[in-house]
């Protein structure tokens, strides 16, 4: 049996009338790689902000159910949403380094938690850059800018910034779409290096990506979980005739 | 290849001609400033004081002789060998036309006359190379007088027959160091204040303002009062400042103090509206990126938010620094119009726009100078403006290189 980290419990989502996520039911596994999947505009990125209450930022959003992590009880008001960002990370879709150097760059969290010594700052931002499988290639130069890295050095520099915090999950929406096939190469086996030691989430429009990294994937239609299993199960055997239609790309 | 239709090449012309109209306009300003005053411009006008200080000294005892002045000679310079002096017709700091003692020699009887300032405790005073000579009386003959010249007076000095009686003479006045004084004290005063409640009322707007009818009715309000005229806040800082001052400070009348907090309140809607723009280019992807990383809303928008707008609140202080030293009309209430060698914030004084304003009204008005000190402001802005680019630039490249 293995361990939840998040219990999801009829999950719904509105943002003024619309309704986004319409009772999600789901649990996420501990270090496993949950892939979400589904056409655009299906709620997938609504869903995963649900898990680190990034949502709460949005004025027009509006939450309703439950979203339990590491057992805790069902809250949505007066939550503390700030501890719970330490735990659950989140890497976005357009590399966001901040305009610091790359030291700072993840030295950002820690500090914002009142880590000031220099010598544990450096301990816990080459430990980051290397779970980040970045710090070969920066070492040398960590106090130049942040935006002077490529894409995909930018992009792995921001799963090094939440790796700093020593988070237990790490939410990824779209990481790889903005980055070339060998910049995307290279994050999807750092996912899986990742795993050994955290909870991933990942939103994807990639099926080969989905197949290629994930234990089990989700399968998202109109703001619906439709399907849920094993990655395994969801491409080879799905239960559903649309998931099937969804992953061979007949339609979405 | 077609021809234009005519429509087309009438608005490239106009777009050409408006273009040469606008610049030659503009660049009228710095051809008519320096033509009028770049020949004033110096270091001692800078340094120099506004009032001459004048004296009168009484001739005691004239020793008759006559002193060697050989090598003395000069354009515009006369010899007055009975008394070892040579006189100049000169300007003084403002361009008004003077007689400059150009040279005294040592013994002259001239470097020792009985002060005639009951006020003073100095008993003798002397003429000194660079003061001017405002009149020189004689003991049964006319008094030669400034308004006749440098020739005049100098022959009439050397007249044997003419004993000497009073000498007035003053030190060399004109200068703008109060002015200048007033004006960086001012700069000073008015961003210490603006700045930190502007930027911070930026940021609550922009960062933390809930969105409602209420929160836009103040935007808007603000954004009105960055069109409104200068002098109306002039009329608050009588009102509210002057009193204020006099009240919580030594001040007793129109003061430095007063004058920066109503411009303090002049730049505030600038500051604001600047600052707000700043703050609104800032990616609102960084502010995610900090708050997914656990930071609260606060060290989100002083750590990630804020130091991006630095650049922008640079050019909100240079647009302030601008309206300080380029105000006049509000400043004449709350600063005060007379012009000051020795400034105290808790005592009225001028700033160098005020100078000018002060110069113009002067009967005859005295262009040069005011061209002048045009010129002088001109530069400081320049300068400024120089400075700020410069800083952004480094800003600028230290995030995205160094
Ligand atoms: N801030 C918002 N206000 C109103 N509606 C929103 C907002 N954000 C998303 N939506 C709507 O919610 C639905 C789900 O959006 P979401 O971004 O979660 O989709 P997605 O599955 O991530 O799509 P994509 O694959 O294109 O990223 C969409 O119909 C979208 O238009
Ligand atoms: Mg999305």
């Amino acid at each position: 049996m293995m361990t939840t980290v998040f219990n999801i419990e009829n999950l719904n989502l509105f943002y003024g009338d619309f309704h986004a996520l319409k009772n999600i039911d789901m649990v996420i596994y501990k270090n496993q790689v949950t892939a979400l999947i589904g056409p655009s505009g299906c709620g997938k990125s609504t869903f995963i902000r649900c898990l680190n209450r990034m949502n709460d930022l949005i004025p027009e959003a509006k939450m309703e159910g439950c979203v339990r992590f590491d057992g805790e009880e069902c809250q949505i008001g007066g939550y503390d949403v700030i501890g719970l960002r330490k735990r659950v990370g989140m890497v976005f879709q357009k590399p966001n380094p901040f305009p610091m150097s790359i030291f700072d760059n993840v030295a950002f969290g820690p500090r914002q938690q009142g880590i000031k010594q220099k010598e544990v700052l450096q301990g816990i931002v080459e430990k980051a850059l290397k779970q980040a499988a970045l710090y070969e290639e920066v070492k040398d130069r960590l106090t130049s800018s942040a935006l002077s890295l490529s894409g995909g050095q930018q992009q792995r520099l921001c799963i090094a910034r939440a790796l700093a915090l020593e988070p237990e999950v790490i939410l990824m929406d779209e990481p790889t779409s903005a980055l070339d096939p060998l910049a995307t190469q290279r994050i999807e086996s750092l996912i899986n290096d990742l795993k050994e030691d955290y909870t991933i989430v990942i939103v994807t429009h990639s099926m080969q990506q989905a197949a290629r990294i994930s234990d089990y994937t989700a399968f998202f239609y109109m703001g619906e979980l439709r399907e849920i299993d094993t990655t395994e199960k969801i491409f080879k055997a799905p239960r559903l005739k649309q998931t099937e239609d969804y992953i061979t790309g007949r339609f979405g | 290849m077609r021809k234009k239709p005519w429509r087309q090449v009438i608005l490239d012309g106009a777009t050409y001609l408006a273009t040469l109209l606008s610049v030659f306009a503009l660049g009228m300003i710095f051809f008519y400033v320096i033509r009028e005053g770049a020949h004033l411009l110096s270091f001692d006008l800078l340094r120099g004081d506004y009032h001459a200080r004048g004296f009168v000294g009484l001739v005691e005892e004239e020793t008759q002789g006559s002193f060697n002045l050989t090598g003395q000679q000069g354009e515009n310079r006369y010899l007055v060998e009975r008394l070892g002096l040579v006189l100049e017709q000169s300007f003084d700091l403002a361009g008004d036309g003077v007689i400059k003692v150009a040279y005294i020699d040592e013994a002259s009887p001239l470097r020792r006359l009985t002060n005639q300032d009951p006020t003073s405790e100095q008993s003798f005073i002397g003429l000194e190379t660079g003061a001017v000579l405002r009149r020189v009386s004689y003991v049964d003959h006319p008094t030669s007088l400034t308004s006749r010249g440098a020739a005049s007076m100098a022959r009439d000095m050397n007249d044997p027959d003419r004993a000497l009686r009073e000498v007035i003479f003053s030190t060399e006045g004109g200068g703008i160091r109060g002015s200048l004084i007033t004006t960086l004290y001012l700069i000073f005063i008015t961003l210490a204040i603006a700045l930190p409640f502007g930027v911070l009322t930026a940021i609550y707007f922009n960062e933390f303002a809930p969105i409602n009818r209420v929160t836009k009715a103040m935007r808007n309000f603000i954004e009105t009062l960055t069109g409104v005229p200068s002098i109306i806040y002039g009329l608050l800082g009588i009102t509210v400042f002057v009193p204020l001052t006099v009240r919580l400070t030594p001040a007793e009348n129109a003061n430095l103090i007063a004058g920066g907090l109503t411009l303090a309140v002049i730049l505030l809607p600038v500051i604001i509206r600047t600052t707000e723009e700043a703050l609104k280019v800032v990616s609102q992807d960084h502010r995610f990126a900090s708050l997914a990383l656990g930071a609260n809303k606060t060290q989100t928008t002083f750590k990630v938010v804020l130091p991006q707008a630095l650049p922008g609140i640079l050019t909100a202080t240079f647009l302030g620094i601008g309206r300080v030293i380029g105000e006049s009309a509000a400043l004449i209430f709350v600063l005060g119009a007379a012009i000051r060698d020795s400034v105290r914030i808790f005592e009225p004084s001028t700033s160098l726009a005020v100078h000018i304003w002060s110069m113009m009204t002067d009967e005859p008005a005295n262009i040069a100078l005011s061209s002048t000190i045009a010129l002088i402001i001109l530069l400081i802005v320049l300068t400024l403006n120089l400075a700020i680019k410069t800083t952004v630039w480094a800003f600028d490249w230290k995030g995205r290189r160094s």
